[in-house]
């Protein structure tokens, strides 16, 4: 080990230190953000009752008005905030308040409307999200630190990928280089997984680790308070256009179904309503919001006077500013939330890879250490034993 | 690798398992998994409708139970100046006649001028009560009540009553006049 290191030995020790003291850390950001991408559709295959499931072959849709409609005659004291239904295997979700003051989120069957379930309090997407995100740290005006411990991971993590590039010479020829000596011993075969999935995953990596360090950006923006939102002051419905209505009469109001159509007629061609927000006082409009149909990783939105039925606000792709366009990206990007389910499992496949690729680096760290010591220890033993001999034979 | 070899044992261990000490990290969600579970719980109003919850109280033919959301003091929210976070829960009945409610600290000269607006299910609805750079000796918290029949109600709670931490805010601040 005398001698100067060479350059290559510098970066391939830069590229281990960055992770390994580390390496558990990462590994469990990466692991629970694997399953974070997928959290919605462990849910459907643990809970029944989050299923969208047919009643029959023909069975349509009865839409959210069917599905308020349903809710409300099984229990008529319930009060409905919102109603979403993001995927068509989901179940419609329902948020609604009891008079004991309580919410719940249940599930409807967007065909029966039957009740299915209620979705636990805490659900396994909102859990995760808080484990990976911030530790479970809470947030204090507006700052979790582990929010920030979190964010800052992805510094190390472009760190690995930049020097991982330069230790790995001509990188680009390893992509089809399908090799995995299995027969050389576990390190050799952690090595070549290490390097082969490297490759294969460097898009990714680069994804996560730029829009994680968004998010380290944006996390100092909410502790400093700064905000680059062009989002004008909520719109009020007009107090003259609000009914006066007797006790005992419905309120005039315009059904889920026309406050959507109001919407897509409003906003930009493919736009695809996914969540209605009810009026949250009789001066607040209903907010239709759906994924844009140029731009899928931002969602668009309309306020729909719902006496009228005309949309009197909207927040679309070009009322963003540039800046905002890009930074808004940056958590569905993160998340691989944007194009349904065949991204949500490129997304926790390439997840698994990278929680890999950490545990993989530490394996080969720790193994060619042990070795290498081990190695020398003989080395030493032997040496050692052998002075002993020569002093002895030397004579005094 | 030289220090290895030579290393006591103590010295031996602590070089072998340095880089797993970061495993320890995994306690700092395991110390906060049941306060963030009480705080995610908080949403679902099953821990009560609020940190600090007053009384029933009549209010025209209505009734309402008013609480303080957290035990906070009032925060910066920039142009707004500071703000409170209030929760208020209408009787079963009276939720489908009501229309609006309102809050304010001192008592409003009119219905435009009477404060945060309730937002959400009358049964849990929460305002952000905007706190007034000074506070008079008499004043109170004032809840108006609008009937979707255009009637108003309006009932008040002493600030030592309703949030005995504003009232202290205020004196901290020195700005009772």
């Amino acid at each position: 080990m005398g001698g100067k290191p060479s350059r290559a030995k510098f970066w391939f020790l830069l590229h281990s230190w960055l992770a390994m003291p580390i390496w558990a850390f990462v590994f469990f950001v990466c692991l629970t953000g694997t399953l974070a991408t997928v959290s919605q559709e462990i849910n459907w295959l643990v809970d029944p009752a989050f299923r969208a499931n047919k009643p029959s072959a023909t069975a349509q849709s009865i839409g959210f008005d069917g599905a308020l409609a349903a809710l409300h005659r099984a229990e008529p004291a319930a009060d409905v905030q919102w109603m979403m239904q993001t995927e068509d295997y989901f179940a419609i979700q329902a948020r609604a308040t009891y008079p004991d003051a309580s919410s719940a989120t249940l599930y409807v069957n967007p065909y029966s409307g039957a009740i299915q379930g209620r979705a636990p309090e805490v659900t396994l997407r909102s859990f995760l999200r808080a484990l990976h995100g911030w530790l479970l740290v809470p947030f204090k005006g507006g700052t979790s630190i582990g929010w920030y411990l979190v964010s800052a991971l992805s510094i190390p993590l472009l760190g690995s990928l930049i020097t991982g590039l330069i230790v790995y010479k001509k990188f680009w020829r390893g992509f089809f280089k399908f090799r995995i000596r299995f027969s050389q011993g576990a390190r050799v075969a952690w090595g070549d997984f290490h390097r082969l999935a490297g490759v294969w995953s460097l898009w990714f990596v680069g994804v996560i680790a730029i829009t994680a360090f968004w998010l380290l950006i944006q996390a100092v923006m909410w502790t400093a308070r700064v905000s680059i939102s062009t989002a004008g002051p909520p719109v009020m419905v007009a107090r003259e256009e609000v009914p006066i209505v007797q006790p005992g009469q419905a309120i005039p109001r315009v059904s889920m179904a026309q406050s959507m159509e109001a919407a897509r007629q409003a906003l930009p061609e493919g736009f695809h309503p996914t969540f209605v927000g009810t009026q949250a006082n009789a001066y607040s409009h209903v907010r239709v919001w759906g994924r844009s149909g140029s731009w899928p990783l931002l969602y668009e939105s309309a306020s729909v006077n719902p006496y009228t039925g005309a949309v009197e606000d909207s927040r679309k792709l070009s009322d963003r500013s540039k800046l905002e366009l890009v930074t808004e990206s940056m958590r569905p990007l993160h998340a691989g939330d944007f194009g349904g389910l065949a991204v949500k499992l490129i997304w926790a496949f390439f997840g698994a890879l990278l929680s890999l690729m950490v545990f993989s680096g530490m394996l080969i760290w720790t193994k060619r250490t042990a070795q290498a010591s081990a190695a020398l220890l003989k080395k030493r033993e032997r040496l050692a034993s052998a002075a002993v001999v020569l002093q002895q034979e030397g004579g005094q | 690798m030289n220090a290895w070899i030579d290393a006591s044992p103590w010295r031996r261990a602590w070089l072998r398992w340095r880089f797993h000490l970061c495993l320890l990290i995994l306690l700092v969600p395991v110390c906060f998994f049941s306060a963030s579970m009480h705080e995610q719980r908080l949403d679902s109003g099953q821990q009560g409708i609020g940190m600090r919850e007053l009384p029933v109280k009549a209010i025209g033919p209505w009734s309402v139970r008013l609480a303080e959301k957290t035990l906070m003091a009032p925060t910066a929210d920039g142009a707004a100046g500071h703000v409170k976070p209030f929760v208020a829960a209408f009787c079963q009945d009276c939720v489908p006649q009501i229309r609006a409610a309102y809050l304010r600290i001192g008592k409003p000269r009119n219905l435009r001028a009477a404060g945060a607006l309730f937002y959400g299910s009358l049964y849990r609805t929460e305002a952000y009560l905007v706190v007034p750079p000074t506070l008079k000796q008499a004043d109170q918290i004032w809840l108006t009540v609008e009937g979707w029949d255009g009637s108003v109600h309006q009932t008040s709670w002493p600030l030592a009553e309703a949030s005995p931490v504003l009232l202290d805010w205020f004196k901290q601040q020195g700005k009772i006049e």
